[in-house]
Formats: C-alpha cells, structure tokens, sequence
C-alpha cells in the first residue's frame, strides 16, 4: 500500500515549484546562450574568449540555485510548522519521524524536479529564439553548427534535485523532530535563538572581519599601485566577507531586523509586528537571506560600474573614446544586471510566500488580538509593518554591502587613475530596489492582511 | 433602555441562528437576562448548550441575529464591527481557557496590552494598579517572561491580570479553569472572587466544574440555546445534581 500519510498539499508546496522552475528558467537560458557563443566563435576561430562564458554561467547558476534551495528550505519548515498536530496525530498512530520526513522529502523533490525541467526548456526555448534573432540581425555567424538542446541542460536539472533533496532533509528536520506529545499540546516548534555553535559563530565573524580588512587593503593598492593585484584582493576580501556573512547570517539578520523595528514605534500593532518579525530567527534569516543576496549582488555591479563611469569621466580622453568606453559601461551594467536580479526575484516569491503562510499560522493568535481590541485596520497595519521591516532590513543590508563591494572594488581597479576615492552611487538602480522593496512589502502583505481580516474573531479563536 | 442602572450588560430577545433551510441550527433562542454590577455570575450548560454563543454574543465578538444586547448603556447589536472592535477594548476583559497571552509579548506587555490599545496614556495610578496586581497575582519576578517561559497557571494569571488591568466593566471568562490543575484552579477562583469582593467587578464565568461555578453569586443554567434555571449561590453538590437534572431532563 502507498503511504497515505504525507504532509502539505501540493497547494501549499507550489511556490517550491515556481522557485525551481524560475531558477531552471535562468540556467536553461544562460547554458543555451552559452553553447551558443561557443559554437559560434568555434566557427569564426576565437574559441579562447567564449571559454569564459561556461564558467561565469555556471556561477550565475549556481548562486541562484543556492537562493532557491534556501527559499525551498523555508517554503517546508514553514508548512510542517503550520501543521504540528496533524503531525502529532500521525506520529500517535504509529508514524515514525523517518518515513514523514523521507515522505515529505520524495514529494518536495518531485515538485521541484518537475518545475526544473519546465523550466530549462522554456529558458532553453528562449536562448534558441534569442539565437535565431540574433543570427537573423547578421550579429551572429550564420556559418556555426548550433545545438537546439544541450547535453549541458541536464546538470542544472541534476543540481536542482540534488539540492531540492537536501533542502528538503533540513526543511523537515526541526518540526519533525517535534515529540508527538508536546505537538499534541499546541506547543510551538521550539522557535528559541539558536546561534549555532560557538565555533562556527566565531569562525563566521572571523571571515567577516579578515573579508573587511582585505577589501581596504585593496583599496589601498589600488590607490598606490597600477597592478591587478588589487582586484584579485578585492575580490578574495568580498569572496570572504560574503561567505562569513552566509554562515553567520543568522547572527546578523535577526539583528538588522531588531534595530530597524525600533524605527516603527510603540504602538500595539507595531510591537506585535516586530516582535513576530524576530520571532523565529532561523525562519527570519532563511525568507530575508535570498533578498540580501539578490540586492547586494545587482548593487555591487551597479555600484561598481558607476563608480568605473565617474572614474572614466574623469579621465583626459577624447570625447569619442569617453563616449564608447561609457557606452560599452552602460551595456555591461545592463546586461549584468539583469542576469543577476533572478535571485532578488527567486527571493521575493520566497518571501511572499512566507509571509502568507505564517499569517495563516497565526490565525488563532490574531483572533486573540481581534478580541483584545485590534481593530481590523490595526491587524493589517501590523501585517504590513511586519513585511517591511523584514523587507526594509534585506534591502538596506543588501545596499550597503553592495555600495561597499561595489565601490571597493572599483578603487582597487581604477584608484591610481582618479583622484580621490571612486565612489559608485548607482542612483537609478537604488531607487529600483527601494521601489521593488516598497513593492514586495505591498505584494506580501496585501493578500495575508485581507484574508486574517476576513475571518471574524470568533471563527478564529476556534481554529 | 428602561432597564435598572445597576444592570451592566443585558441581553433583550438575543436570538442566533447558523445556516439556512434544512441545516440552520438555533443555537440561541430568544434569550433574555440582565446581569448586574459587581457581582460573579456562572454560566452552565451541557456542550452545545449556547453558553460560548451566549459570552460572545455578551462580549460583542459576533452580533445576534435578532434581539439586543447592551453592554455599559451601548446598544451593542447598534453597532459596526468596528465599533463594536473599540468599545469590546474599552469594557471588555478577557479570560479564556487556553492560548490566551500573545506568544511574543512579556507577561508585562500582556498585561498594558488592553490599555496601550484604547489608546490610554498611562497614568500613575494606573501604573500603581498594574503593580499592585502583578503582585497580588504572584507575578513580580515574572513580568519581563514570555508566555512560553510560564507554566499554565502563571499564563492565566497573567491573563486575569490583563483583563482587570483596564477597569473593563464586565470580565467575561470562558472555562477559565478548563486546562489547569486542581491548585492552579482553585488559585484563579481565588483571585476572580477577590476580584469582584475588592473591587466590585463584574464577572461573567463560562464553566462545565460545579467546584468553579460555586463561587458565584448567581448561576445561570442553559440548554438548547434557552435559560432554563437561574439560581442563588450553590454548593458544588446542588450544582451536581440541578446539572444531572439537566441531563436526565434532556434525554
């Protein structure tokens, strides 16, 4: 007999799919796009120069890849937390934890294999559309042999298992390991600060500190020097700082969220909405983490390409020179940005998704709320407060880290030739963020409020 | 309203129905009862009797069908949502038998909850008041716990604390006895008792525990959404059995 017991509906488990097939999107366009180049300079003999284009794919791909897993990973613990005493009543009737969370595991693998392979052929698709265009324009060579479909499309949908599976072992880990008897109380999945082991917490300040140490270092050398040492610091500094900034992540954001609640005031539905931003950490981290990723990528290109512009403006060239090298900065940055904003967006359906899902788990909660005197515009206010300042916090961490990668990284290229510091103040594409960020706070809150609205404070209080 | 000015909350041909045609359930019949000021009053019935229908109806949480309901002089089947919202804040207290506190907010906070949303600048004497409670309800060294950080007793303390805190004119308990133990119970009696011999409150008490109901001045019995006995202070013994009366009655 086939396991009747399996936990969330695939309603509930949809955004795993959108995630996936969004990210199989990207990666089904960029290795098409790639195979593409490749073909075309195999064709016309500079094979040496489209030996790059694989590599910074794949990296684009997999820092996506790394963004669903997280949203997935969210997206599980989330839903399980939602549902204790169901859990709780299977585990009574002989469930054990191990065939729940495989059972959980299989089903959010599926969902999100079946979004991947969608997704790469429609990037595919798109790549092969975006090919024949290009081809028909004269941009491309009409001489090469090019491939519809690739052998290489196979490996972001192979990643994307194996990391949907992962994610979906430490999605259910947590509420899994619940005890069926304190389920069965009603009792929170255990949402207490969990900072991780001090190791990893000194280990993670550590890679935080030496990354901001090695970035200045870089500014320094490429104010004194002309080398490219100073962007190969540069970078290993940012490589460093981020990746202390990931393990430690939970050390950071819960914080940043904290002190920017502050900011929304006293009044009840302000405390409440702070407070419950902060009210699961781990959770905190993993819906703003992907966010952070997303703003602090497109603001360190942005920023760093800005700054490049300033640079070059102050440069004694001719005119026309001046004119090409901006315009050959202006398409880069284009192009830049938009092959990195996917994991802002991957982030965002994450978000709101959350966001949903945790306004439904807190049904009883706002009933409580509703009683005590919330009126219905104070419990949307709240729901809304608690979107931005999760939010707010991602956007502006994701700013300033972007403003200050972005910013080091073009000193260290570049300072020698310009006078002063270069700073980059990509101001069209901050107030894209900002504006997405206010968007995404509407997005996420609007439904969510509407709906814990609806329900009257009696049938809440039963629920 | 002609009624005495004594009567704080009263019910006037308070009527509930849900569904429609074939399925509408009657789960409040043209119920008429008006209780008064400072006194302790319990309400008893079978499961399904219409006591919850009865306290929400009486709390302004959901509007009768027919027939009225007046809290404090305000015509609450008058009244929008909204403004039902404002005035349940402002002379409504709250005790419910379990998920009672905001999981996010320090026994403190629940307790100015109330206050902080009517809006009220806290006065010293309120402050005062507020002390003064915690520590007579054994709080003191509690205040700054979260509800997850109390056992069950402490969080009903709390929770009586925060309905008392805002001098609502009627607190209204629903099996506010329902999830604690024999001691935990008999503390919170205690403590809404003195409540209303201190302090004059008012109280309205759901309860099934014939020990809970005999602390009341009045009990008030319900079956099939109608009140079938009204009765003077009683032993636990006389609850028993007017309540197996009851029963016996029905089948």
């Amino acid at each position: 007999m086939k396991t009747p017991a399996v936990l969330g509906s695939v309603r509930q488990f949809s955004t795993i799919s959108v995630v996936a097939g969004i990210s199989g999107v990207y990666a089904g366009f960029l290795v098409t796009c790639s195979a593409v180049f490749a073909a075309s300079s195999t064709a016309s003999g500079t094979a040496a120069v489209a030996a790059i284009l694989p590599v910074v794919a794949a990296v684009f791909i997999l820092i996506a890849t790394y963004v669903t897993a997280v949203v997935i990973v969210n997206c599980i613990d989330t839903v399980l937390a939602g549902m204790l005493h169901r859990i709780a009543l299977l585990r009574l009737l002989g469930g054990s934890a191990r065939s729940l969370r495989s059972s959980v595991a299989r089903r959010t693998t599926l969902l999100a294999t079946a979004g991947a392979i969608g997704g790469v052929l429609v990037g595919a698709l798109a790549g092969d559309v975006l090919r024949i265009v290009l081809v028909d324009q004269g941009q491309l060579t009409r001489t090469a042999d090019y491939p519809w479909l690739t052998w290489w499309l196979v490996a972001p949908v192979l990643v994307s298992t194996a990391t949907t599976y992962l994610a979906g072992r430490i999605g259910t880990g947590r509420v899994l390991r619940v005890a069926p008897a304190t389920a069965m109380l009603g009792a929170s999945a255990d949402p207490r600060e969990d900072h991780g082991p001090a190791a990893r917490r000194r280990g993670s300040w550590a890679l935080i500190g030496t990354g901001a140490l090695l970035l200045v270092a870089a500014m320094w050398i490429g104010e004194v020097g002309g080398t490219a040492l100073g962007f190969l610091v540069a970078f290993v500094g940012a490589a460093t700082m981020s990746t202390g900034l990931l393990t430690g992540a939970r050390l950071v954001i819960p914080a940043v969220v904290a002190g920017l609640g502050r900011i929304l005031g006293s009044s009840p539905p302000s405390l409440v909405a702070r407070r419950n931003a902060v009210k699961n950490p781990l959770r905190t981290t993993r819906s703003t983490m992907g966010l952070v990723v997303g703003v602090t990528l497109v603001t360190t290109f942005a920023c760093g390409m800005d700054a490049l512009r300033r640079s070059v403006d102050s440069w004694e060239t001719s005119p026309a020179q001046r004119q090409q090298a901006l315009s050959l900065l202006s398409t880069m940055t284009t192009v830049l940005v938009a092959v990195i904003v996917v994991s802002a967006v991957i982030a965002s359906v994450g978000f709101v998704s959350t966001m949903s899902l945790t306004v439904i788990e807190r049904g009883h909660e706002i009933g409580l709320l509703r009683a005590l005197g919330f009126t219905r515009s104070q419990v949307r206010r709240m729901i809304v407060l608690e979107s931005a300042a999760l939010a707010c916090s991602a956007a502006g961490l994701g700013i300033a880290l972007g403003l200050f990668f972005g910013s080091a990284g073009a000193q260290s290229l570049v300072g020698f030739q310009t006078p002063g510091f270069v700073w980059g103040l990509p101001a069209l594409v901050l107030a894209a963020v900002a504006s997405g960020a206010v968007v995404l706070v509407l997005v996420a809150s609007t439904g969510p409020a509407r709906r814990a609205v609806d329900v009257t404070p009696v049938e809440a209080l039963r629920t | 309203m002609t009624a005495p000015s004594r009567v704080v909350l009263s019910l006037r041909g308070a009527t509930k129905t849900y569904g429609h045609g074939t399925g509408r359930v009657t789960a409040l019949a043209n119920v008429t009862v008006d209780i008064e000021e400072g006194r302790f009053t319990a309400i008893m019935g079978p499961s399904g009797s219409g006591k919850s229908t009865l306290m929400n109806l009486a709390a302004g949480l959901d509007d009768p069908t027919s027939g009225e309901v007046w809290l404090a002089g305000h015509g609450l089947h008058l009244l929008d949502e909204e403004a039902r919202t404002v005035l349940r804040r402002t002379h409504v207290g709250f005790v419910f038998q379990a998920f009672n506190l905001v999981p996010t907010l320090t026994a403190m906070e629940n307790v100015l909850l109330p206050l902080a949303l009517a809006g009220r600048r806290l006065t010293r004497e309120d402050d005062l008041r507020v002390d003064r409670l915690l520590g007579e309800l054994g709080l003191d060294e509690r205040r700054h716990h979260r509800p997850g950080e109390l056992s069950g007793g402490q969080q009903q303390r709390v929770a009586i604390a925060r309905a008392l805190a805002g001098t609502p004119s009627v607190v209204i308990a629903d099996e506010p006895t329902g999830n604690l133990d024999t001691r935990s119970s008999r503390e919170v009696l205690g403590l809404l008792g003195s409540a209303v011999e201190s302090y004059g409150q008012t109280i309205v008490m759901v309860s099934h525990d014939p020990v809970a109901a005999s602390r009341a001045d009045r009990i008030l019995m319900i079956t099939d959404g109608r009140i079938v006995g009204d009765h003077p202070r009683c032993t636990p013994e006389e609850i028993a059995s007017l309540l197996i009366e009851l029963e016996v009655g029905a089948a």
